[in-house]
C-alpha cells in the first residue's frame, strides 16, 4: 500500500529546546560532549509532546531534528531520543570537525549559514517526495538565533524574499562561498516548486534564558515565545494538531517530573491568554474536554490532582484577567534580516 | 509553595518599578508564586519588557488605584476595586498567603484591618521599621534594629505595648535570626518608673509575665547606638522617631554635598573618605532591607517604601517569603497566647 504523503512537519532544535543543556562555560561544554545518553536530561514535557505529535499523525507527521551539536554526538543523541520513546525521521548535525580541519572557524559559531541551508534542503527533499502540501511547526530556543533563522525560513518558503534579498542576508551572515552557493541553489529549487502560501504555521521559541517576551514582538504573531511545553501543547491544540488528551499527557509528564505544580501550569495558561496567543473560547472548550477525560481516566491517572482542583486552578487564573478585551497577537511584519543578523552578532 | 499578592499599582514609581521588582523576584525562586494585582493589560505589557518567569507569576485584574496622597478611609470606600483592596481580599480568601505593597501606607493598613483577622490576644496592629545601628546582632551580624509601632496605632494601652514587644521579638528571632533579641521600651529615662502611665505599666507586665529578654527602658539616644534590638513605643512617638532618623540622615548627606561644592580641600577629604561613605551607604540603604512589616494580623503584610524601585520591591518580596517560610505569624500567636496564660495564672 502506498504511504500517505506527509501533512505536517515538526522541526526541532535539540540543545536548550529538547535537551536541558548547559554550555555557558567551557566546562559545561566538555561535560555535555562526554555525557552518556542516560545522563542527558530532556526539558519536562518535551518528550511527551514529541511522542504525541508523532502518534497524532502517524506517517503523515514528520519529526525532523536539526541541531548545532557535532556529528560525533549522533549515536548518543539518537540513543537519548530512543530512551525517551521519541521517533524521528531526520537528524541533522553540524560537521564541526570538518569545519575545524578546513580552518573554517567562523562556521563553528555561525548559525544562519548552517541551519538555513539544512532547513531548506530538508524542505526541498520533502517536496520531491510529494510533501509540498505539508505545513510546518518549528521549535527552537532563545539561546541562539533560532527566532531569526526560523522566521527567515518561513518567509523564504512563503516566497516573500528575492534572490537579491538572500544575497544581502548571506553577506550579513558572513557565509562562506560554498554555503552561499548551496543556499541560493536551494532557494531556487524551493521557489520552483513553491506555491505562494505560508507553510510555516507556527514558530515556538522555548525561553530557556527567560528572555523578555516583548523582544520577540518584531517577529509577529506567527512566533510565540513559550516558557514550557504545556504552553506549546495548548497552542498546538488550538492549531488542531493535538487532542485534549495529548495536552493532558504533556501536563502529566511535567507534573511527574516534580519540577511543576498545577498552579504553575495554570499560570502558564494565563500567560498565553494575556499575551493574546490563546483565545478564551479555546481555553474554555479545552477545559471542559479535559475535565471529561480526567474523570474518565481517574483510576489510571491517580497521580493527577483532583478534577475539582484542576478546574478551580485554571478557572481562577482565567477569571483573574477580568472582562477586559485581550488584544490579539500582532501580525507578522516584513523583517530587515541583514539588520537583525548584525544585531544578533553584536549580542 | 507560598503565594504572595503584590499590589502592583501602589507606590510613587508604580507600576513600572513594582513589575520590574516582581519580575526579578520571579527568577530568584521557584518556591514562591507571585500574583500581581492591578490593571491586567498594563501589567502584561510591562512584564513583556522584562526577564521574568511566567510559571510563578500571574495577574489579578483590579481596575482602580488608591493615590499615594489619598485619604485612606475615603479612598477605600470610593474605590472597591482598588488594587490594595483586591490584593488584601485575595490573601483573606486564601488565594494568597501574604501581601506586599509600596502604596499608600494608611490604605494598606486599613485594607488589612478590614479583611485580615487579628491574632487572638492582639488588640491593635503595629507597623515596624528597621533602622541602622552601631551595634550588630544575630547570626548574620545584622546592623539593623526594629522599632515598633511607627504609625499604625496612635493611642496605645499597656497591653498593646506588650503585644508590640512580643511581635517585634518574634520578627527579630525569625527574620533577623537573632535567637534572643534584647527588647526595650522607649521612654524619657532608663528607670522603671519613668515615662507616661502606659509605659510604666507595660514595663511591669513585660518583666512579670513574659519570657522576653527585656532590658528595660531606653532613651532616644540609645536607638542609633543599637542598645536594644527591638524598641517598643506607641505609633505617635514611633512615627516621629523614624521620620527624624530619616531627616537626620538626609541632612548629613545634604551637608556633605554642600561641602563637596564649597571648598577644594573639603572635596579632597570627602574623596578620600568615599570608600567608607559608600560602604556606610550600602549598609544603611533602605532599599536593601525590604520594607516595614505590619504585625498583629493572621497574614503577613510587608509595606515597602513609597519610593521603592525594583530592588526594594524584590527585597520586600524576599522578606515576605522569609516571614512565611519561618512561620512568623505562628511564633507571634504562641508568644501572645503564652503572655495571656501567664498573666491569667498570676491573677
Amino acid at each position: 500500500m502506498p504511504q500517505a504523503p506527509p501533512t505536517h512537519v515538526f522541526r526541532w532544535d535539540l540543545d536548550k529546546t529538547y535537551l536541558r543543556t548547559d554550555f555557558d562555560s567551557f566546562r559545561d561544554l566538555v561535560k555535555s560532549a562526554f555525557e552518556k545518553a542516560i545522563d542527558k536530561r530532556a526539558v519536562p514535557g518535551a518528550p511527551a509532546l514529541l511522542r504525541a505529535l508523532k502518534q497524532a499523525g502517524g506517517a503523515t507527521h514528520r519529526v525532523c531534528i536539526i541541531s548545532g551539536s557535532p556529528e560525533q554526538m549522533r549515536a548518543v543523541l539518537a540513543a537519548k531520543l530512543k530512551i525517551d520513546g521519541v521517533e524521528f525521521d531526520e537528524l541533522v548535525l553540524k560537521d564541526n570537525l570538518g569545519n575545524l580541519m578546513r580552518g573554517r572557524f567562523r562556521a563553528l559559531r555561525a548559525q544562519v549559514p548552517y541551519k538555513l541551508p539544512a532547513l531548506l534542503a530538508s524542505r526541498v527533499a520533502l517536496m520531491k517526495a510529494g510533501g509540498e502540501a505539508a505545513n510546518e511547526t518549528l521549535f527552537g530556543d532563545d539561546a541562539e538565533s533560532d527566532a531569526l533563522i526560523y522566521s527567515l525560513y518561513a518567509d523564504l518558503t512563503a516566497g516573500r524574499l528575492t534572490r537579491r534579498d538572500m544575497i544581502e542576508i548571506l553577506d550579513a551572515a558572513e557565509a562562506y562561498d560554498d554555503q552561499r552557493e548551496t543556499t541560493l541553489a536551494l532557494c531556487q529549487e524551493l521557489s520552483a516548486g513553491a506555491r505562494d502560501r505560508d507553510v510555516v504555521q507556527r514558530i515556538l521559541i522555548h525561553l530557556d534564558r527567560r528572555s523578555p517576551t516583548g523582544g520577540f514582538d518584531r517577529f509577529g504573531g506567527r512566533l510565540v515565545p513559550i516558557f514550557n511545553y504545556f504552553q506549546a501543547a495548548l497552542l498546538l491544540h488550538s492549531d488542531r494538531l493535538l487532542a485534549a488528551a495529548d495536552v493532558i499527557g504533556v501536563a502529566r509528564e511535567m507534573l511527574a517530573s516534580g519540577e511543576y505544580t498545577l498552579a504553575q501550569l495554570a499560570n502558564s495558561l494565563q500567560d498565553l491568554l494575556r499575551r493574546g496567543h490563546l483565545r478564551r473560547d479555546v481555553a474554555s472548550r479545552l477545559a471542559l474536554e479535559a475535565q471529561e477525560i480526567v474523570t474518565a481516566h481517574r483510576k489510571e491517572w491517580a497521580d493527577l490532582p483532583s478534577t475539582e482542583e484542576i478546574a478551580w486552578s485554571f478557572a481562577t487564573r482565567v477569571r483573574a484577567l477580568g472582562e477586559q478585551e485581550i488584544p490579539p497577537a500582532p501580525p507578522s511584519k516584513p523583517l530587515d534580516y541583514p539588520k537583525l543578523i548584525q544585531e544578533e552578532r553584536r549580542k | 509553595m507560598f503565594r504572595i499578592a503584590v499590589d502592583a499599582m501602589g507606590g510613587d514609581r508604580a507600576p513600572d518599578e513594582v513589575v520590574r521588582g516582581a519580575a526579578d523576584a520571579s527568577l530568584a525562586s521557584k518556591n514562591v508564586e507571585l500574583i500581581l494585582v492591578g490593571d491586567a493589560q498594563r501589567l502584561g505589557r510591562l512584564l513583556a519588557e522584562h526577564r521574568h518567569d511566567a510559571e510563578v507569576l500571574s495577574i489579578q485584574h483590579a481596575s482602580e488605584v488608591v493615590a499615594m496622597d489619598a485619604k485612606p478611609a475615603e479612598a477605600l470606600a470610593a474605590k472597591p476595586d482598588a488594587s490594595i483592596t483586591v490584593a488584601a481580599k485575595l490573601v483573606a480568601g486564601g488565594e494568597a498567603d501574604a501581601l506586599v505593597s509600596a502604596g499608600n501606607t494608611g490604605a494598606g493598613v486599613l485594607a488589612c484591618s478590614q479583611h485580615f483577622k487579628k491574632i487572638a490576644g492582639v488588640r491593635r496592629a503595629a507597623l515596624a521599621a528597621v533602622y541602622p545601628t552601631e551595634m550588630r546582632r544575630g547570626e548574620k551580624d545584622d546592623p539593623f534594629s526594629l522599632i515598633l509601632d511607627v504609625g499604625a496605632t496612635l493611642d496605645v494601652t499597656p497591653d498593646d505595648l506588650v503585644s508590640f514587644a512580643l511581635m517585634g521579638a518574634a520578627y527579630a528571632s525569625r527574620i533577623s535570626k537573632n535567637p534572643r533579641p534584647r527588647v526595650a521600651l522607649l521612654s524619657n529615662g532608663s528607670e522603671a518608673g519613668k515615662g507616661p502611665k502606659e509605659i510604666v505599666e507595660a514595663h511591669q507586665l513585660l518583666l512579670r509575665h513574659t519570657g522576653l529578654n527585656f532590658i528595660g527602658n531606653v532613651e532616644g539616644v540609645d536607638i542609633p547606638r543599637g542598645t536594644a534590638d527591638v524598641v517598643v513605643c506607641g505609633g505617635f512617638v514611633g512615627n516621629i522617631v523614624v521620620k527624624m532618623l530619616e531627616g537626620v540622615s538626609e541632612t548629613i548627606l545634604g551637608l556633605a554635598r554642600y561641602a563637596y561644592k564649597e571648598k577644594l580641600l573639603w572635596r579632597a577629604a570627602l574623596g578620600m573618605l568615599s570608600g567608607g561613605i559608600n560602604r556606610l551607604k550600602a549598609l544603611t540603604d533602605w532599599q536593601e532591607y525590604g520594607g516595614a512589616p505590619l504585625l498583629g494580623f493572621d497574614k503577613p503584610f510587608i509595606k515597602a517604601h513609597g519610593r521603592s524601585g525594583a530592588r526594594a520591591v524584590a527585597n520586600a518580596i524576599r522578606v515576605t517569603h522569609k516571614a512565611l517560610e519561618s512561620g512568623l505569624v505562628g511564633e507571634i500567636q504562641r508568644g501572645v497566647a503564652e503572655f495571656h496564660q501567664r498573666r491569667d495564672a498570676a491573677a
